[in-house]
């Protein structure tokens, strides 16, 4: 298995405050020990490999994790807390997990 | 057809072209495992469209235990006037319970919303969405220029979707306007919640709703007391070469 995170870069040149956060909580519990690959997507450079590899997966948000495995077909994470249950094998808190989709879809409360 | 075998992008561009009802029988004849969202409002066209397609259509509905008396009173009206069974998903009592002795029945007001939100509605509709392959919602890009703007007619919902599987989304309105949908509910005659005649334009739970007036867009009438904060996740794909 072989996992890419991609963090992005605003195009102010700012840092994403989500992959701040994702990789904050990734260190904390000793799990960024899996992520093989960190890229970056810059909106300010059309070429960067994580814009690439948005594009490329029909991704329209950022950070994800790209999970690779051999005879499979990739999968695509946008949210944190799935990608730590299913892949990691990880604990995780449902109304974190809820929290995390609501706040990445800020439409989803006036279903 | 395995949805994981959908190309939603290129299908995406075919269906932008397609009325709703179009849309619907697509979605419809590309997946036995689909169901409805059905919110006690104006989408009440996707089940008339829905209705006359396939009159079996699975429709769902996520019951806060807030709602207000005329929306419950209009779910019923509609499962009578379909002859349709609507699913009704209530939230985890334990959790309600947990919720209400911690915060009391109103913490929406003290903290925000998104809390009360996450157990009332959405984690029912996350477990509903395990269930099924595909889904349609009453999304239109009108009801929110700040994060509807660039709704999809048919997507890929990596937030719901069961471990290792593929889950689709359906938003047949995203390209209708209020007017539209509003004339194909005069036009057809189709029974609607009372409280639009009451200055209702979304409608949700009772205490987070409220009529909106002349010029006030429909998002003016819920969450009023919340500050909106603006959200940095999308993005901006026109920085990519094509």
């Amino acid at each position: 298995m072989h996992i890419t995170l991609v963090k992005k870069i605003l195009a102010d040149g700012s840092p994403c405050k989500k992959c701040a956060d994702v990789i904050g909580k990734l260190e904390a519990s000793n799990q960024m020990q899996y992520i093989d690959k960190i890229v970056t997507a810059d909106e300010r450079d059309s070429n960067s490999e994580g814009l690439k590899l948005a594009e490329k997966h029909s991704v329209g948000r950022a950070p994800f994790f790209l999970v690779e495995q051999e005879d499979k077909p990739a999968v695509i994470y946008t949210v944190y807390f799935k990608f730590v249950k299913e892949v990691l094998d990880g604990k995780t808190n449902e109304a974190d997990e809820i929290k995390e989709i609501m706040n990445d879809n800020p439409d989803l409360d006036f279903i | 057809m395995s949805s994981s075998l959908l190309n939603t992008v290129d299908i995406d561009a075919t269906l932008q072209q397609q009325s709703p009802k179009e849309i619907i029988t697509y979605a419809l004849a590309e997946f036995s495992h689909i169901a409805l969202s059905f919110s006690g409002a104006e989408d009440v066209v996707l089940i008339d469209m829905a209705h006359r397609i396939d009159p079996n259509i699975e429709v769902f509905c996520l019951d806060t235990g807030r709602l207000h008396p005329e929306t419950y009173q209009y779910i019923e009206q509609v499962r009578n006037h379909y002859k349709i069974d609507i699913d009704i998903l209530s939230p985890d009592s334990e959790t309600v319970r947990n919720l209400v002795q911690r915060k009391g029945l109103y913490s929406f007001l003290t903290d925000n919303h998104q809390e009360c939100c996450g157990i009332r509605k959405i984690t029912p509709l996350r477990n509903k969405l395990l269930e099924v392959d595909a889904w349609i919602t009453g999304q239109r890009k009108d009801q929110s220029p700040g994060t509807r703007a660039s709704i999809p007619i048919i997507q890929e919902d990596k937030a719901f979707a069961r471990a290792n599987e593929t889950l689709t989304k359906f938003n047949p309105l995203a390209n209708w306007t209020s007017q539209q949908v509003w004339d194909y509910i005069r036009i057809n005659d189709i029974p609607y919640n009372s409280l639009h005649d009451k200055g209702y334009t979304s409608i949700g739970c009772e205490p987070c709703t409220r009529p909106t007036g002349p010029g006030q867009h429909e998002r003016e009438g819920r969450w009023w007391w919340e500050e909106s904060t603006k959200k940095e996740c999308g993005l901006h794909s026109t920085n990519v070469d094509k």
